[in-house]
């Protein structure tokens, strides 16, 4: 959803950074070592990478399909083993029972209540589908913007971690503030701006 | 500053840009000349969410109306309230674009972008798929290039001496709906 197809929210950003030489097999080298690893099959809870805009179980980029002219377009995939806080309060309420049943026993002590919680917790995340989340990019190379796909805060704070561990380099989303900042000329235009406060309309 | 508190400071700026394109879209029926650009199309369409006040303290308003009548919302705007969010329309040559912008963050939301021929293909061939991708990037461009003129426009008279006479002819404007 986003760039290739359907109804699109995005944040623009800037990039700050220093732009390596040999860039595209920077890019190559970098998006390859942070590339998405799938846990359908495993029994870890989280999984963070980059996979191809056009195909999310795509993180081999054949064809190197995150070059797109003069543009880095990739999407970020995070998977997630998430049990539900209902499904989690009745399945360890039925273990409870059972064993309360099984030992014959009035109530069950605290320490083996958390025993069992984290129990039927970690079966619980074992025997669940990771579920996936996946939000696009493009990094304009010759203005080094960025257009990140989703208005999310968790997202956003994601984005900025795995970019920053991928390619070293910065986000930074272009509030009003920052816009006018880096549009506004003359040699006082930081100060002009400093001096601003809210105007009342009526 | 941290960022969380920069953000919080600055928003009125980008509710002020959100108010003074409204006026500015009212000024000569929906045309606004950008320098550089030449006549760019704003209406501001089906609805807009107001904010009054700070913090916890703060009251929404959810405006939805036909294009450019939202009464309410111009009567929001009488009573202090600004803009912290608003669907528009714009266009400039053939390209005609939905937006919903948002002021705090500068967001473009459930953005509508032009239909276009290549659009149809269906290809999945990478090049095919690179192809599409490249032209949705430049609508995406194209768009937030618009915004971009609108808000630097803005921002040049904003922080100027030309302000003070802006401010009143933007204020005789929220006066007009006020008194509608």
């Amino acid at each position: 959803m986003g760039l290739l197809s359907g109804s699109a929210s995005f944040v623009r950003c800037a990039v700050q950074g220093e732009m390596p030489e040999h860039f595209w097999d920077f890019v190559a080298d970098r998006v390859a070592a942070n590339s998405f690893t799938d846990i359908d099959d495993t029994l870890d809870e989280y999984s963070i990478g980059w996979v191809s805009v056009a195909n999310m179980f795509d993180s081999e980029f054949a064809y190197s399909s995150y070059a797109a002219g003069d543009y880095v377009v990739l999407s970020m995939r995070v998977d997630e083993r998430k049990v539900s806080p209902a499904v989690l309060r009745k399945c360890v309420a039925k273990e409870e029972e059972r064993i309360r049943h099984e030992k014959q026993l009035p109530r069950l002590s605290r320490a083996v209540k958390l025993e069992i919680k984290e129990r039927v917790r970690a079966e619980l995340v074992r025997k669940s589908v990771p579920v996936p989340a996946v939000y696009d990019l493009c990094w304009n190379l010759s203005d080094n913007t960025l257009l990140f796909f989703s208005t999310s805060k968790k997202a956003m704070a994601l984005l900025e971690e795995l970019f920053s561990d991928t390619f070293d380099m910065t986000l930074v989303p272009q509030i009003p503030w920052f816009a006018a900042l880096h549009m506004l000329d003359g040699p006082d235009a930081e100060e002009r701006l400093e001096a601003l406060r809210p105007a009342i309309l009526i | 500053m941290d960022l969380v508190d920069l953000i919080q400071e600055k928003r009125f700026i980008g509710q002020e840009f959100l108010a003074w394109l409204w006026y500015k879209s009212e000024e000569r029926g929906g045309s606004v000349e950008v320098p550089g650009l030449g006549d760019v199309l704003v209406v501001f369409e089906k609805h807009m969410l107001l904010e009054y006040g700070e913090g916890e303290a703060s009251e929404k308003v959810i405006c939805r109306g036909l294009q450019t009548e939202l009464k309410e919302a111009r009567a929001g705007l009488g009573l202090g309230k600004k803009p912290e969010q608003a669907r528009l329309r714009l266009a400039r040559g053939d390209y005609e674009f939905g937006v919903t912008l948002t002021a705090t963050m500068l967001e473009f939301r459930n953005v509508r972008l032009p239909k276009t021929v290549a659009a149809a293909d269906e290809g999945d061939d990478p090049d095919s798929i690179e192809g599409r991708v490249l032209e949705r990037i430049a609508l995406f461009e194209e768009l937030t290039s618009l915004v971009g003129e609108l808000f630097r426009m803005f921002i040049a008279i904003r922080a100027s001496d030309q302000w003070p006479d802006e401010l009143r002819r933007l204020r005789a404007w929220v006066g007009e709906a006020a008194e509608q």
